[in-house]
């Protein structure tokens, strides 16, 4: 290190490090490569989970499957596992699944790409190769993909299949019909918006998982303020942001001087008038509810009660928001203009007791898609991967409502990408065709991780399949098939996928590879000097 | 370097690491499980836990037992929260779901070791647990609320394992008249166990706890100035407001410049209480409840003084918390400004009077006009530790009551059902096919943990009652034989009128079953930030 590091003296800064050529890539590979190992045993419906233990205060722990959350946790110095890190975030953000997917092809091309630098082959011929590849798989892939949109019975069905299979590989595995029914039902009632905003999930500890249920309209978790009515119909909702504790003068410093008590008394009276205006002026809304976002005191409860209002405090900033978008009204802070201001409207709200907490339950809501899924399980632990394992069903859906292709999962697309690659790798001169290849053998390493993870013989599974889909290209249709551990037919066994996901795995994989793949040079700066 | 040359294109990995990860969260989460299991069943032993900051709760409450443990391992942290997830759903059995996991745990190991795949065990335990379920459930006798002896017997059931089990024949019944004072006819099938207030007071004996028919308040009557402790043909008003000077949300100051007028002010003070007082008493008010406030005082001695003089019996500090409570209880609505303070919001009551209870007082409201549905239960020991384990126990009771409210289905105890579920499980494993029918007999085995245990506990012979035990289930007639500890030996539990709740049995298995499958599914414990 230090003989490479002499020709940059008195260049880089005291403390900043630079690795060059050989070594930056070297680095870079074993950095990439180890952060694809540690998610790759979570890969597929067998896969395993992780703690993740929190090092800073309390020793949080987190149980989960999801390769995104793994990631997103795990602290990392290397740059190349870095990049591994954005793009599984990317692939998060943008569809929400196959995250640990794309994070172990990334993995795996490099690996591969790592071997073909040692056989003297350069780089840019390597990405060229890969870029080519890349072209065929895409092409390969939108023509294996296939659409029931306009069927919506088969398209449901569709639907069905790709949440069973998302959800496979979590813990809801064992309901996963329960919850594949939950999640799909979800998504059709937003009638393609794709607004997740209007899914609302919320986790009750106690009962099992199989006792989650879908709710029809809003739920919030709060009470509702004594002696008010516990049952309103036809409601009319005022939705606020402002403190009806007491009308501060928020100036700060103010005071005031008087000279006897009986002043104090009137500016506390007034103070209490201006309070009363204030609660007249909420109700001459003609409103039959008022949720605040802030504390309701006891005094203007009081005035709410006298007046038949509910009154709902302290519901907090996610759930006003919601509510305010499912109820269709906007969020008020004055109350001068009683025309200006959109109330929100529902049918009917009630109390609700679910496990030993009483919420609030708003049905017939304004925004008719809304719906809320209301999670219950064991511990907090099982609540919150079950939340994540949702949200990654729910957006695959949400993607396919927009986008209604899809494709055969267990390892299929990737077989029949890998193919059509090698048929592609033999018409091609020149060293590409290696790199070609070796992006095969890399889109081929998806199912044998699949079936490693399961403890079945990959070797065995994965070569049965190459030759089942090259006895037969195009028309095949085996995959691992994961409960019988053998080669099988993934159309009787419903196991489908999105299109888009495995798009977005192939892209953004390709790329991240490419992009490691181009270093050859790592500059570190130097770090801050903290005093002391 | 030398890792990364190795790593090329290997296909074999190295998966001892993944082997530890999963042996060391097994072990961990079996030292928990062993340390409660001392406490399960009725001649289970208590623990006594010293906090970091020297308090002492000696306990049989599983629950509390791994609350107040300080345990650090990840895994050893999701037993807590099975046993506190158990006292969510049933509130009781805390303790048996802690020791079956640990025990399913163990016999998962085993099936690792064989080198069964974890996914495959953890597969098969959940089918094995849903069959557990339908085999309660088929053992299972329906029960009648109407029946109260029945729903006594379930909960003496609970209290046999506590310190307070010799006042069973005392405390259960009083648990069963709670509930079925606070059950809405309506909605049989929501029960809000909030409504059942307990109050604690230290002195006399558990004997002398009462189910108060009306409201309990914990602080005494204020009478510094002589107010009076007993007041007939009460009209209670519940106030949110202050009895006491002025002062305003925006800072004042009184600006005082001589003599005089430091006179003038007294005056005023003076006056503007008693214009309070004469409102309250105008409204017919003679009980006064005064919520707590942080940002004044809600009486001051003068006003105190002066509602003592109008004949008001004052009850101050009431949380805001309970004013919900209160108000559902006497019927009445909270005030919260001093003109709105009418006749009509008042709660009537025929006495409300102070009365000594050890060492302090409480204020009883009793023949309430218009009670809601909610009961309060005044509970006495001889001491502070005695009385929290009997608040514990009085909760696992209503729990168990609860839990016959929502399914309404009773199973024999004395560990009965465990034995006939490991019988039947055994027996239908013999049907399956590979792996899954070995993992299905684990877990049967499994299962004998809770006779095994109840019978080590109570100083049996384990193997010879685990052993009668099974003759007796696979015969086919004795699917109630259970252990009688009292009598230390064999019989059928219905004649000895051992009952439970069937929710607690089926949510501990299904609940502990939930819990192992995760735990053997983490194959990895990565630090993150």
């Amino acid at each position: 290190m230090a003989t490479l590091m002499a020709p940059n003296q008195g260049m880089l800064q005291e403390g900043a490090r630079e690795e060059k050529g050989e070594n930056a890539r070297m680095a870079s590979f074993v950095g990439a490569v180890a952060m694809a190992d540690l998610v790759k045993s979570t890969l597929g419906p067998k896969g395993m989970d992780k703690i993740l233990q929190s090092m800073g205060r309390g020793h949080e722990v987190t149980v989960t499957n999801d390769g995104a959350t793994i990631l997103k946790s795990v602290y990392v110095d290397n740059p190349a596992a870095k990049v591994l890190q954005d793009i599984s975030k990317v692939q998060d953000d943008e569809v929400g699944d196959g995250t640990t997917s794309v994070v172990v092809l990334a993995g795996e091309l490099l690996r591969e790409a790592e071997q073909l630098v040692g056989q003297k082959v350069h780089p840019m011929t390597i990405i060229a190769g890969f870029r080519e590849a890349e072209a065929v798989a895409k092409a390969e892939l939108t023509a294996a993909a296939f659409s029931n949109a306009e069927h919506p019975e088969a398209f449901r069905n569709d639907l069905l299949n790709i949440a069973r299979t998302t959800l496979s590989s979590k813990i809801l595995t064992a309901d996963k019909d329960h919850f594949a029914e939950l999640a799909v039902d979800a998504i059709t009632r937003l009638k393609g918006s794709g607004n997740l905003e209007a899914i609302h999930i919320i986790k009750k500890a106690g009962g099992a998982l199989k006792d989650s249920f879908l709710d029809e309209g809003f739920i919030l978790d709060k009470k509702i303020g004594v002696g008010q009515p516990k049952r309103i119909t036809d409601a009319k909702v005022l939705i606020a942001n402002t403190p009806m504790d007491t009308d501060k003068i928020k100036i700060y410093g103010a005071r005031v001087r008087v000279d006897s008590m009986a002043k104090v008394g009137e500016i506390e009276a007034a103070e209490k008038n201006k309070m009363r205006e204030k609660c007249q002026k909420i109700i001459d809304h003609g409103i039959n509810c008022f949720i605040n976002r802030q504390l309701i005191y006891n005094f203007p409860e009081e005035i709410f009660a006298d007046a038949g209002v509910m009154s709902i405090e302290h519901a907090d900033f996610d759930g006003i928001e919601r509510l305010a978008l499912v109820l269709g009204g906007e969020i008020a802070s004055t109350f001068e203009h009683p025309g200006e201001v959109k109330l929100g409207s529902c049918k009917l709200i009630e109390e609700t007791m679910i496990g030993e907490d009483k919420l609030i339950h708003f049905s017939g809501v304004a925004l008719g898609e809304a719906c809320t899924i209301v999670l219950r399980g064991a511990s907090s632990h099982i609540l919150e991967e079950a939340d994540r394992s949702l949200h990654d069903a729910l957006c695959v859906l949400g993607e396919t409502v927009k986008e209604p292709r899809v494709l055969y999962g267990g390892g299929w697309p990737e077989m029949r990408m890998a193919r059509a690659i090698e048929e592609a790798a033999k018409k091609t001169p020149g060293k590409k065709s290696l790199a070609m290849e070796a992006f095969a053998r890399a889109l081929r390493q998806l199912p044998t991780t699949i079936a490693d993870n399961a403890g079945l013989d990959s070797a065995d599974i994965v070569a049965t399949l190459r030759a089942a889909h090259g006895a037969d290209p195009g028309a095949s249709r085996m995959g691992v098939d994961m409960i019988a551990g053998a080669a099988g037919d993934m159309r009787e066994l419903g196991i489908y996928e999105s299109f888009k996901v495995k798009q977005q795995v192939l892209l953004s994989a390709t790329e991240a590879a490419e992009m490691i793949l181009r270093v050859d040079d790592i500059i570190r700066c130097a770090p801050r000097q903290r005093s002391g | 370097m030398a890792a990364t040359r190795k790593a090329k294109n290997e296909t074999f990995r190295d998966t001892t690491k993944k082997k530890d990860v999963r042996e060391a969260n097994i072990e961990a989460a079996k030292a928990v499980a062993d340390a409660v299991r001392t406490s399960l069943g009725p001649r289970g032993m208590d623990k006594m836990v010293a906090a970091a900051n020297g308090e002492v709760i000696i306990t049989n409450d599983g629950a509390t037992i791994l609350n107040k443990m300080t345990v650090t391992h990840p895994a050893a942290k999701m037993l807590v929260e099975l046993a506190k997830s158990q006292d969510v759903v049933a509130g009781d059995g805390t303790t048996s779901v802690v020791v079956i996991c640990g025990a399913l745990l163990k016999k998962a190991q085993e099936l690792l070791e064989r080198g069964i795949h974890p996914t495959v065990i953890s597969d098969s335990f959940n089918t094995a647990a849903n069959k557990a379920c339908e085999i309660l459930e088929s053992i299972a006798i329906p029960v009648n609320l109407e029946d109260k002896e029945s729903l006594i017997r379930a909960a003496n059931t609970s209290l046999s394992s506590k310190v307070v089990s010799q006042h069973s024949s005392f405390m259960s019944p009083m648990a069963v008249d709670a509930v079925l004072r606070v059950m809405d006819p309506q909605h049989a099938n929501l029960l809000d166990l909030r409504d059942i207030r307990v109050v604690c007071k230290v002195g006399g004996t558990i004997d002398d706890s009462e189910l108060v028919a009306g409201c309990v308040f914990d602080q005494k009557a204020a009478k510094s100035a002589g107010g009076p402790t007993r007041v007939e043909k009460a009209k209670i008003g519940l106030i949110q407001f202050h009895v006491s000077p002025p002062k305003s949300d925006i800072e004042n100051t009184v600006v005082i410049s001589d003599y005089a007028q430091m006179d003038r002010v007294y005056k005023e003070e003076r006056n503007y209480i008693l214009g309070m007082v004469k409102k309250i008493k105008a409204s017919g008010c003679n009980v006064l409840l005064i919520q707590k406030s942080i940002l004044r005082d809600a009486v001051t001695d003068l006003s105190l003084h002066y509602l003592a003089k109008a004949k008001i019996m004052v009850v101050r500090d009431v949380e805001r918390e309970d004013i919900e409570f209160i108000s559902k209880t006497l019927g009445c609505l909270p005030i919260a400004h001093i003109d709105s303070m009418r006749p009509e919001k008042l709660a009537t009551a025929d006495l409300v009077e102070e009365v000594d209870c050890g060492k302090g007082k409480v204020v009883k409201v009793t023949g309430i006009a218009a009670q809601g549905r909610t009961a309060t239960v005044l509970l006495r020991g001889s001491n502070k530790l005695v009385l929290e384990e009997a608040e514990r126990s009085l909760h696992d009771a209503l729990c168990v009551i609860r839990c016959l409210v929502q399914k309404r289905f009773l199973i024999t105890g004395g560990a009965s059902p465990e034995v006939e579920v490991g019988y039947q499980l055994s027996k239908w494993s013999k049907t399956l096919r590979g792996m899954e029918a070995y993992c299905v007999r684990a877990f049967a085995e499994a299962l004998e943990v809770v006779p095994y245990t109840l019978a080590e506990n109570a100083g049996l012979n384990p193997i010879q009652i685990v052993t009668e035990l099974r003759n007796l289930h696979a015969d086919g007639n004795g699917a109630y034989y259970g252990i009688n500890v009292k009598k230390g030996s064999v019989t059928d539990m219905r004649e000895e009128k051992v009952v439970q709740p069937l929710l607690v049995t089926s949510s501990a298995l299904t609940l502990a079953t939930e819990c192992v499958r995760m735990i053997l599914k983490i194959d990895d414990i990565v630090p993150v930030r």
